[in-house]
């Protein structure tokens, strides 16, 4: 090109350039630029110029010259931190709550259940776990215990979650579950005998605990370790160094039992001699004229007939009390109906709680006058612990909806959301989990192989159920305050809603109404997101349609190749 | 658009928004950095980036919730990074009753090619960073914006509160604007031939 037709174009103005080489002319225009650079070079140079320019410009705010100040580095370790203290906060709070629980509460029942003779270490021991079964293991579990361990696996599985993906996280219960199970059981020697009709002859002697299982169990042997029975009938004429343990339909014991005796029946004779104490939970519960009991009796009966010799207290909760025997010391009874006959002795005090006053024979020997209460149905309002305890289940559910929303934070908050967003699907689950499941789980547990499989599915209802409160508590809050989809957030809003679902079943008459609809909506909503959790997926790697979108009528172009 | 040598972290973003503080904390191990440049860029001291960086992580924690996970997080995050620090900027010359930047009656000007090829040739790096500092604010704003966070001219214009149409403007400006202060040659910057 000549110096004189080079003189006679027009040069392209910089911004023209710079819209050129940013890619934001249209075609046309960006056809002529790229034409007209094809022939002048001044404006090739000057193109040549401005991408230097833009690359230079790039090149020195990306390069790394500054290092992360700390104050921002710390800022992540700073948040942690002031999580801890949420943790630390909420965790004391537990605690003090757990504390104020047991001396308020536990501690004094304990008490009263230990001057009644139970010497357990703790209430959950005394009433489950004082028994043949776990032997050697009761004074290592503990309620609290169970808390705790409770409490530090949840903690562990929150923070070792991010280091374990599904997969190896069902591999990490399966390899804890098959590794409890091949834990050693507690050593003992245990005579096992099961059948349609087993017996232990008179002149027999078994020198060690005894199982036994079957349809009529007459054991009129010596039995040197523990009895544990399960049966439809059984008779129990011999005699058993330790304790007796019986679930059957019919129990009547008219030998000697040195230890005590637990019986889960429905109708339950003690005629023998009993060295220690009976906790009995039975329609029926008859201690006969001839038997001795030297600890004291705990009876959870339809009724109850106390007709022998109690050397130490009586508690009994039940429908219908009658005592014609001997107390040696005090008697507390919660009944409809308390009748102590003219042959009566009480040694101690007599508490009664019942809907009408006791009928005491005019020959009973009392060591002072019944103390009456009128037994109140429903909440008493007017009793300070009512609200200290509800006080404990809003903070209890709370801290529940705490652990549970920490531990599952999008499944919490798709659980919140299911419920208001699919609120068909949520009842109709609703109804289907929560009478169903059950009711499946009951028919599991009778059959045998299923019985661990149908207890722990009970015990995971159950605490869905709690957890379907705390749901609808933060669907609540969230109605008051408004959504979020940040977990403290949402937290917050589950705190006000549950306060507000727990002030709801205060009401009387109709509270239960709202707590139940609470538990079943919620667990209707936690139903539907593990349902849509178990549905299939479009896998990752799938083709997609291709995704061409039409060029827009004043379509940019950028420079053409050389 | 992404955090330089950064992979877009779905599992990440997807439990920071269900409030996972663990995944919150990998979001910010991973773009704080790049957070804290652009801000380093953008605004006139590195308290005002370190202050600025803070306060972004802090606002997206309250803004995740918005983020459409079919685009780009870097990009948006760089969006958001690109509010705060004009937002900031903004109220400063406000307050200090300097907003008289008038785009739109700059002219457009042809500057001498090969003076302007020779100026960017000689220059460094780190010449251009300490240029920048001297800028002001929305010019040295747009540059950060396009050439480091690669933002459309669409995203500039909101940013910016102009017009589309003047986004080339404001950058082209900009560029003159880093020029003069490179070489302290307003007649280079303001273009010589035409």
């Amino acid at each position: 090109m000549s110096e004189i037709e080079e003189r006679n174009l027009k040069h392209l103005d910089e911004m023209t350039c710079l819209l050129y080489l940013e890619r934001q002319l249209d075609r046309a225009r960006g056809l002529e630029v790229s034409a007209h650079t094809q022939e002048c070079e001044a404006c090739r140079t000057l193109l040549r110029a401005l991408e230097r320019e833009s690359r230079l410009l790039t090149r020195a705010m990306l390069e790394d010259t500054e290092p992360l100040p700390s104050r921002l580095a710390h800022l992540q370790e700073a948040a942690r931190r002031s999580m801890q203290w949420i943790w630390g906060l909420a965790f004391g709070l537990a605690a003090t709550g757990v504390y104020a629980l047991y001396t308020g509460y536990i501690q004094p029942w304990q008490t009263e259940l230990e001057r009644a003779g139970f010497s357990g270490t703790n209430l959950l021991g005394l009433l489950i776990f004082q028994s043949p079964f776990w032997k050697g293991w009761q004074p290592m579990i503990t309620l609290f215990e169970i808390l705790a361990l409770a409490t530090l696996g949840g903690l562990a599985v929150m923070f070792v979650r991010r280091r374990i993906r599904r997969g190896s996280a069902l591999a990490l219960v399966f390899a804890g579950l098959c590794a409890a199970m091949m834990l050693p059981a507690p050593a003992s020697a245990t005579e096992m005998r099961k059948g349609d009709r087993v017996s232990v002859a008179r002149d027999e002697v078994i020198h060690s605990d005894m199982y036994v299982a079957g349809g009529q169990i007459r054991i009129a042997g010596t039995i040197e370790g523990d009895l544990v029975v399960a049966g439809g009938d059984v008779e129990v004429s011999g005699h058993v160094l330790g304790d007796l343990l019986s679930a059957s339909g019919q129990v009547r014991m008219t030998g000697q039992v040195d230890g005590s005796i637990r019986g889960y029946a429905g109708n339950i004779t003690v005629k023998g001699k009993v060295g220690r104490n009976v906790m009995t939970f039975g329609g029926d519960v008859n201690i006969d004229r001839d038997s001795t009991i030297g600890g004291s009796i705990t009876s959870f009966s339809g009724r109850l007939s106390m007709d022998g010799h109690v050397q130490r207290d009586v508690l009994a909760m039940g429908g219908q009390t009658n005592i014609s025997g001997v107390i040696g010391g005090s008697a507390k009874i919660r009944s409809d109906e308390l009748n102590i006959d003219s042959s009566a002795q009480i040694g101690g005090p007599v508490n009664f709680t019942g809907n009408k006053p006791p009928s005491v024979a005019d020959g009973a020997k009392l060591a002072s006058p019944v103390h009456f209460e009128q037994l109140r149905h429903g909440p008493n309002y007017s009793n300070p612990h009512y609200y200290i305890w509800q006080l404990i289940w809003a903070s209890a559910y709370i801290l529940f909806g705490l652990v549970l929303f920490a531990l599952m934070p999008a499944f919490s908050s798709q659980a919140v959301n299911s419920a208001e967003e699919h609120l068909g699907a949520s009842l109709g689950l609703a109804v289907l989990v929560g009478f169903g499941l059950p009711i499946a789980a009951v028919i599991t547990c009778i059959t045998v192989v299923g019985l661990f499989v149908g207890l722990s599915t009970l015990a995971l209802w159950y605490g869905a159920l709690h957890f379907g409160l705390v749901v609808i508590g933060a669907l609540i809050g969230q109605w008051l305050m408004g959504r979020t989809r940040e977990l403290w957030p949402l937290v917050g809003r589950m705190c006000v809603g549950v306060v507000i679902v727990r002030l709801l079943t205060m009401i009387p008459h109709a509270g239960w109404v709202f707590k139940y609809s609470a538990a079943l909506w919620g667990l209707g909503a936690i139903s539907l997101v593990v349902f849509r959790r178990f549905q299939p997926a479009v896998a990752a790697g799938a083709p997609s349609a291709p995704n061409v979108q039409p060029l827009p009528p004043n379509t940019t172009i950028g420079p053409l190749p050389a | 658009m992404s955090a330089p040598g950064i992979a877009e972290p779905t599992e990440a973003i997807a439990r920071a928004k269900a409030g996972d503080a663990e995944a919150w904390g990998e979001l910010y191990r991973d773009y704080a950095p790049a957070i804290f440049r652009f801000c380093r860029r953008a605004m006139p001291t590195r308290e005002d980036a370190e202050d600025a960086t803070m306060e972004i992580f802090m606002k997206l924690k309250g803004k995740l919730g918005q983020y459409d996970t079919t685009r780009s997080f870097s990009a948006w995050l760089y969006k958001v990074a690109a509010n705060h620090c004009w937002d900031i900027l903004r109220r400063r010359k406000i307050r200090q009753g300097k907003e008289t930047e008038d785009v739109e009656s700059l002219p457009l000007e042809h500057p001498e090619p090969t003076q302007l090829e020779k100026l960017i040739e000689r220059r460094s790096s780190e010449e251009v960073r300490k240029a920048l500092e001297n800028m002001g604010a929305r010019a040295r704003m747009a540059l950060v914006m396009r050439y480091y966070s690669d933002m459309s001219y669409d995203e500039i214009a909101d940013a910016l509160g102009v017009r589309r149409a003047f986004v080339g403007v404001v950058l082209l400006r900009a560029r003159h604007e880093l020029r003069q202060a490179l070489e302290g040659n307003a007649a280079l910057a303001a273009g010589g031939t035409s």
